[in-house]
């Protein structure tokens, strides 16, 4: 299948994996760079070409309309962008001046002859929407879905692009986030606090089980968003974070979907529920029915006992 | 006076949602709803256009149960709402979303701003905004957390995975905002009486200057089913606590998790 994509990605691990997918869809692999450390890493890393537009301080998607254009030269019949904010923009916004159609953090992608195959959530998760696309194409892939493309030994040829961003934005400011809770997407183990627990104080419990088992405590939306009880950084789901543990342990947690959606990679889901018909049941390995103030103490015993 | 656009979307309320055990998805007895996400960007809407001394004004492109949203909006205190009820919505993708609505965008005229909702809560593709913003060739800004109005400029605050950014755009603009950029207050009865005298006028594609090989989209879907769990669900629920706890205590070592 000759024909090229384009990729693009402000974390260049993504777009690695993404030139991944298109050597294994056997298309040529142009990838766009925005800084020249990314350029020389796609070159060595399988592209077969590299686009180098230096934004400085600037805004990657400022570009999107100079990024058309090059999409337009190169002839490419695809957009393969990593799913992140700045991504999500410019696929959204080059697929606009182009006209193409778009499919959304596809959590899977086949290249046919002509058309690309996918699925993606909807319904907060609940359910799987299947879609064909004819190229040209934009789709934006989220972390993880591809291996990335080997080592080549030759090295691609950089090229530098001279593009005019979109002046009427201009970045005034950039502050790094610290993290102010745990690093939820690279726990071995995972206690989640929900709703059921009456008081701020009262997640003691959760944070004392988590100390008996060597886990991270994370929660849902409402107990960061809505009581403010955790830092939003550790609310798990859909608008949250996604997280693959061995072990999520949640206490108090319903099970929403939109929750759902973001343990469904972990290893065992436990959980622990008043009520028999919550959701999260349905979503779990193990469950225990009963009110966390007298599980949860009897569990930190037990498991200190063991 | 100028205006500020807002667009929602009136989606099914996922909670009514029915999965057969065929993995067959029924909305069929879904009720619908102006999607979350959007209640914060007509809230969002409201606040500037107070500011720029604007219009706040909805837009809606949608089947034509699309109607049945009108009072809703109205009453969050949007002044007017503009809106397309056209049988192709139920299969509209971005592409053709974003086509009616930068039609109709250009069809209201005299607008400052315009405000999307980060995803719609049913998609959730995240794509209309910025795409509209391409289509009338508007500066955009996505991952809106908070804003303020300074003359003919904008500065937003912007979340991405690990920074928070500061973005001067100029107006007209296109913006899309997370859900946490305000409170959507609930309507008061007042805001509810009152919505049923404000203005709505509905547009036709043909008004719109869309011919119907226009309203194809760019995507077609093959297959909705419903996401199954594939869990072992064993949920201890009889004999005491000390029972209960013990047994879940031994699966979990038996899988090697503690
Ligand atoms: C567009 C959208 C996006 C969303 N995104 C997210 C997201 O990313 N993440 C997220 O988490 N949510 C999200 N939500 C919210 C989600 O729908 C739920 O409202 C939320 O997850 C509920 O949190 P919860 O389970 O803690 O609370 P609840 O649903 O209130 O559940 C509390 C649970 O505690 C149990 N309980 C009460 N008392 C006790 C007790 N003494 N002992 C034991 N159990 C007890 C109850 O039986 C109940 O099951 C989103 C919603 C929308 C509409």
């Amino acid at each position: 299948m000759a024909g090229t994509f384009v990729v693009y990605s402000d974390k260049t691990a993504i777009a690695i994996e993404l030139i991944g997918f298109c050597r294994g869809s056997g298309k040529r692999a142009v990838a766009l760079a925005f800084d020249a450390a990314a350029a020389q890493e796609y070159a060595a890393r399988g592209a077969e070409r590299v686009l180098l537009i230096e934004c400085g301080q600037n805004l990657p998607e400022a570009y999107a309309k100079a990024v058309a254009g090059v999409l337009e030269r190169e002839g490419a019949e695809g957009f393969i962008v990593g799913s992140t904010v700045r991504g999500r923009e410019m696929a959204a916004r080059v697929a606009g001046y182009l006209k193409w159609p778009l499919v959304s953090d596809v959590s899977k992608l086949v290249c046919e002859e002509k058309e690309l195959v996918t699925e993606r959530p909807a319904y907060g998760g609940a359910v799987v929407q299947q879609e064909r696309v004819k190229l040209p194409a934009v789709v934006t892939v989220p972390a993880g879905k591809f291996e990335p493309a080997a080592t080549s030994g030759a090295g691609a040829e950089v090229v530098t692009l001279e593009a005019q961003p979109d002046e009427r934005t201009v970045l005034l400011e950039r502050a790094s986030v610290e993290k102010q809770g745990a690093d939820l997407g690279s726990a071995e183990k995972i206690v989640c606090a929900g709703m059921g627990f009456a008081k701020k104080e009262d997640l003691k419990l959760a944070f004392d089980l988590a100390a008996v088992i060597g886990a991270e405590v994370g929660c849902s939306r409402s107990v960061a968003e809505e009581r403010n009880w955790l830092p939003t950084d550790v609310y798990i789901g859909i608008s949250g974070a996604t997280v693959k543990p061995r072990l999520y342990l949640s206490i108090g947690v319903s099970g929403q979907v939109q929750h759902v959606v973001g343990i469904r990679d972990s290893r065992v889901i436990a959980a622990i529920d008043l009520n028999e018909n919550a959701p999260i049941f349905k979503a779990a390995d193990y469950g225990i029915v009963g009110d966390l103030y007298e599980v949860v103490p009897a569990l930190i015993e037990a498991l200190k006992n063991c | 006076m100028a205006n500020v656009i807002v667009c929602y979307k009136w989606v099914i309320d996922e909670k009514d949602i029915r999965m057969n055990p065929d993995r067959s998805v029924d909305t069929s007895r879904a009720q619908r709803k102006i999607s979350e996400y959007d209640k914060n960007a007509i809230e969002a809407g409201i606040r500037a256009a107070a500011k720029l001394g604007a219009s706040p004004v909805g837009l809606t492109f949608g089947g034509t149960e699309a109607k049945q949203s009108l009072k809703d909006a109205l009453s969050r205190g949007l002044e007017a709402v503009y809106w397309i009820g056209h049988p192709a919505a139920g299969t509209a993708d971005g592409l053709l979303t974003a086509r009616v609505l930068a039609a109709a965008a250009e069809k209201i005229g005299d607008y400052s701003l315009i405000v999307c909702g980060e995803g719609a809560s049913d998609t959730y593709a995240r794509q209309v905004g910025p795409r509209l913003g391409a289509l009338l060739d508007l500066p955009v800004v996505t991952a809106v957390c908070d804003m303020e109005i300074d003359g003919e400029q904008l500065i937003a605050t912007r979340k991405l995975e690990d920074c928070i950014e500061k973005v001067k755009v100029s107006l007209p603009a296109v913006i899309s905002v997370l859900p946490e950029i305000n409170e959507a207050p609930v309507p008061t009865l007042k805001a509810v009486l009152a919505a049923g005298k404000k203005p709505s006028q509905e547009f036709t594609l043909q008004s719109l200057g869309l011919k119907e090989e226009e309203l194809q989209p760019g995507t077609s879907v093959t297959g909705v089913l419903a996401y199954v769990m594939d869990r072992k669900n064993v949920i201890l629920k009889d004999g005491d606590v000390a029972t209960r706890v013990k047994e879940f205590v031994t699966y979990l070592k038996k899988e090697g998790v503690i």
